[in-house]
């Protein structure tokens, strides 16, 4: 088990919070919560050792695209696929933006 | 050939040539491939090799021709293993509860019930499947949760719809789109036993 931690630029923080995800064998679970203004904070508690980079990667791949709002994102991950970390987050993301 | 089961019959010629060493090792020693979900070109399947440690899982493909002998989950459900741990524990107790249902062992567990090779270890979780061919309502679902959840460790149920693969678990929630495996990858989708687009 390993806990990584990233920073990213971002927006301003949303209202809500949000949990989604789920426990189990190739999934995460995401939760999201408002942060300090400008900042995305994210940790990263993985079964999967050795991944920073990876993770890395991935996120700057999802961000890029358009900033994030700032949020202390808690990722607990199960060996999820790249694939499916970026479902879950854009879920994430979704469920924040309809409170 | 359905997600999880077990197949035997693999060579290790013909895994590719940038395998690691200890898929190389765990083909040579005889052990089985899993299954996974994937699209691949016709008369071969989507395998994944399991290693001793979490992260070594390696996904390859296999010839159907030279499959030997294959094991579905639901073969596993039966096995009594002499090891004391608390996922086999788990087993013991859900076994009676789920009877009626068309349920089987995945996971290590199901790996290790089928070759008797150790791979599940003190906190490892329970992997069971569940055949949902008709829509599991959300209510069901929640009740079904909650007699695993009397287990002494984790279980982790994946229902398999005709289309995927979704986690009771966030079946059971209240989230409006829940995850689908497929064999084109995974997607959100609002309801787990309709075709996805």
């Amino acid at each position: 088990m390993e806990t990584l931690s990233f920073e990213f630029p971002a927006g301003q923080p949303p209202k809500g919070r949000a949990l989604v995800g789920c426990v189990g064998s190739g999934d995460l679970e995401v939760l999201l919560e408002p942060g300090t203004p400008g900042t995305l904070n994210i940790q990263v508690q993985t079964s999967v050792n050795g991944a920073q980079l990876r993770w890395q990667h991935l996120f700057e791949r999802i961000f890029q695209e358009h900033t994030p709002p700032a949020l202390n994102i808690d990722i607990h991950d199960f060996g999820a696929t790249p694939g499916v970390v970026r479902l879950r987050l854009e879920q994430g993301f979704e469920e924040i933006g309809h409170d | 050939m359905n997600a999880h089961d077990l197949l035997w019959g693999m060579a290790p010629a013909q895994l590719p040539a940038d395998a690691p060493a200890w898929a190389v090792e765990a083909i040579s020693a005889g052990h089985p491939v899993v299954v996974r979900r994937a699209l691949v070109a016709p008369g071969h399947v989507a395998v994944g090799v399991r290693g001793r440690l979490r992260e070594q899982r390696f996904a390859t493909v296999m010839p159907l021709a030279q499959v030997t002998r294959r094991v579905v989950p639901e073969a596993l459900g039966a096995v009594v293993l002499p090891r004391d741990l608390p996922a086999l524990r788990a087993l013991e107790h859900l076994r009676p509860l789920l009877g009626q249902h068309a349920w089987g062992v995945a996971g290590s567990a199901g790996f290790e019930l089928a070759t008797g090779i150790e791979a599940l270890h003190a906190h490892s979780d329970l992997d069971l499947i569940l055949r949902s061919p008709e829509r599991l309502e959300r209510g069901d679902a929640q009740r079904l949760l909650a007699v695993l959840d009397t287990a002494v460790c984790a279980v982790d149920l994946q229902l398999q719809t005709p289309f995927g693969a979704v986690a009771l678990r966030e079946w059971a929630g209240r989230s409006r789109r829940v995850l689908l495996k497929t064999c084109g990858g995974a997607q959100l989708v609002a309801d787990p036993w309709q075709a996805v687009a």
